[in-house]
């Protein structure tokens, strides 16, 4: 799977912050309040928190859990008729915030709420970041989706 | 008779009575603005008034706006006008704000109208006339940056990124939205402008149907259609001296989940702005969920009415699949629920198709759909990326 033919945006301010924090260090950033700590995402402009207005966008492991996701099987768009079935996953960011990406090296099948994965930025454009979503090889599998999906109750 | 009970200033002071719709069809020989000039001219007239009597227009965003409808009608004075920015949830939002407006004296007669290609958009007929109507809403820009690029292009994958997390976090059976999809296409039968009219569905044709995204089956989704719908409001006063029954507007409100412009990053993604809605509704009205003889849930999938549900207060968070059990949704069952076969099988007509419903129901005028005696029902919306609306509205 490849990002070509598929629609990349052209984010624009605040937004463009957050991708370009990505795409000139190659690496995943969240914004982050300056005076509470506070991660959030998408990026606001007054921390919903502590309502200031200055933040820093940081890097993050990337390392996250599952929180939901979707297997898709149908598509009206060209670019993935030979994608299907692919699976877009909601990342539970260690740091807080959750991060929407495509699911790269899964079965879909396998995917549970609570596996262990990462997001990888891939660089598409100097203000674009595609967002994948891998099996976090180097987490510990203490526990499974379903236990994890269990506690959540 | 139903009269308000609540004693809050609102409650009860406006009331619906004037109706229209277009039929329900892919592919409609109008433009959008001629589909809803005629059922705004349908519900004016049904109301015994004319386009000189409204002083309000409330239309949702998009589409048509209210200065066209003002000049095309020959509305000579209008003195009030307000469009919510909720998507599909607007058309009953704007019902709350009718209330306001009329309870304030703010405008005496209000025009709730909705119309749209929302088959014709992407999939003109050769012969259609050119078309530039169009919905555009600031959440697109959330849409555009991080879910657009994975795929996801409309609302059922949007939606789906939550959906999929109250499938597996509480074990909803399939046969759980497929009890909300199989009523909603049995009462389609009953309704002649129904699209799905003639089309009949089982729980094994339902259960037959692909995924186009997990968990959300090509029957999970509302049908996509050209049509339009329109409602008049007026003071209860007067509504006194109109030709039908008075629908009176009992309680209504507007929620929304925080934040409203992203759906992954809540706190609870299963918060709907309707959990916040439906309490304050319900206070203004002075009633509960249990009180209702009808059930008109925005249901543009399955899997939303099912939260909406335990939105209202009917079952607790997961429990909304033994609620719809054995037949609970159909006519004759406790909770009747989109008895002209909602957006799943009459259209998609941003929900005000529904509100057309109720008011039919509460005249008891909805034929062979009737439910027996109905003197309170309540209509939701659900909209953008889950706002939530709600009205109570009781027989008058």
């Amino acid at each position: 799977m490849s990002t070509a033919d598929k629609q990349i945006p052209r984010p624009a301010e605040l937004d463009l912050e957050f991708f370009q924090a990505a795409t000139s260090t190659g690496e995943l950033h969240v914004q982050k309040c300056a005076d509470c700590s506070d991660h959030h995402h998408p990026p606001r402009l007054y921390c919903p928190r502590c309502f200031s207005d200055r933040y820093v966008f940081e890097k993050v492991s990337g390392r996250g859990t599952v929180y939901s996701y979707t297997v898709s099987h149908f598509t009206t768009e060209k670019a993935w008729k030979d994608e299907v079935p692919w699976a877009t996953i909601v990342v539970q960011l260690d740091e807080g915030p959750r991060l929407v990406g495509t699911a790269r090296g899964i079965d879909p099948g396998a995917i549970r709420i609570g596996l262990p994965v990462r997001v990888v930025t891939e660089t598409v454009t100097d203000d674009f970041a595609y967002l994948w979503v891998e099996a976090d090889a180097g987490a510990e599998p203490e526990k499974t989706g379903n236990e994890r999906a269990e506690e959540a109750r | 008779m139903t009269a308000s009970t609540s004693g809050h200033p609102l409650s009860g002071r406006a009331a619906i009575v004037g109706i229209g719709e277009t039929g329900y069809v892919r592919g409609a020989d109008e433009t959008v603005l001629e589909m809803v000039l005629g059922a705004s001219m349908a519900a004016i007239r049904d109301a015994g008034l004319t386009p000189a009597d409204i002083d309000g227009i409330l239309p949702p965003p998009g589409f048509v706006a209210w200065d066209e409808i003002a000049a095309h009608l020959g509305i000579p004075d209008v003195r009030y006008t307000s469009t919510p920015q909720m998507g599909g949830a607007s058309p009953t939002a704007a019902l709350t704000t009718a209330m306001m407006a009329i309870a304030s004296g703010v405008a005496e007669t209000i025009l709730v109208p909705i119309g749209w290609n929302g088959y014709s958009a992407l999939r003109p007929r050769p012969d259609a006339k050119p078309s530039k109507r169009r919905f555009s809403a600031a959440f697109f820009e959330t849409v555009r940056n991080y879910y657009g690029p994975y795929g996801l292009r409309s609302a059922p994958w949007w939606y789906s990124l939550y959906l999929q997390r109250y499938v597996e976090l509480y074990d909803v059976p399939p046969e759980a939205p497929g009890a909300v999809a199989v009523a909603a296409r049995k009462h389609a039968q009953l309704r002649p402008n129904a699209l799905m009219h003639g089309r009949a569905m089982t729980m094994d044709d339902y259960l037959a149907s692909p995924y186009i995204t997990e968990p959300l089956r090509k029957f999970d989704c509302c049908v996509e259609t050209d049509c339009a719908a329109a409602v008049v409001v007026t003071s209860a006063e007067r509504a006194r001296d109109l030709p039908h029954r008075p629908v009176l507007l009992l309680g209504g409100a507007e929620g929304h989940a925080n934040p409203a412009h992203e759906l992954t990053n809540r706190a609870d993604v299963l918060d709907l702005g309707l959990s916040r809605a439906a309490p304050r509704a319900f206070e203004m009205a002075g009633v509960t969920a249990r009180d209702m003889d009808f059930l008109q849930i925005y249901d543009c999938f399955t899997h939303v009415v099912l939260l909406q549900l335990e939105a209202l207060g009917l079952a607790e968070r997961g429990g909304a699949p033994d609620l719809v059990k054995g037949g609970a949704l159909e006519l004759g069952g406790a909770y009747p629920l989109n008895t002209a076969g909602g957006m799943l099988s009459q259209g998609h007509c941003w929900g005000l198709n529904l509100v057309v419903e109720a008011a039919r129901q509460l005249r008891h005028d909805a034929g062979d759909a009737q439910v027996h005696g109905a003197e309170l029902g309540l209509v939701t919306g659900y909209g953008d990326l889950g706002d939530g609306s709600i009205v109570i509205l009781g027989r008058g």
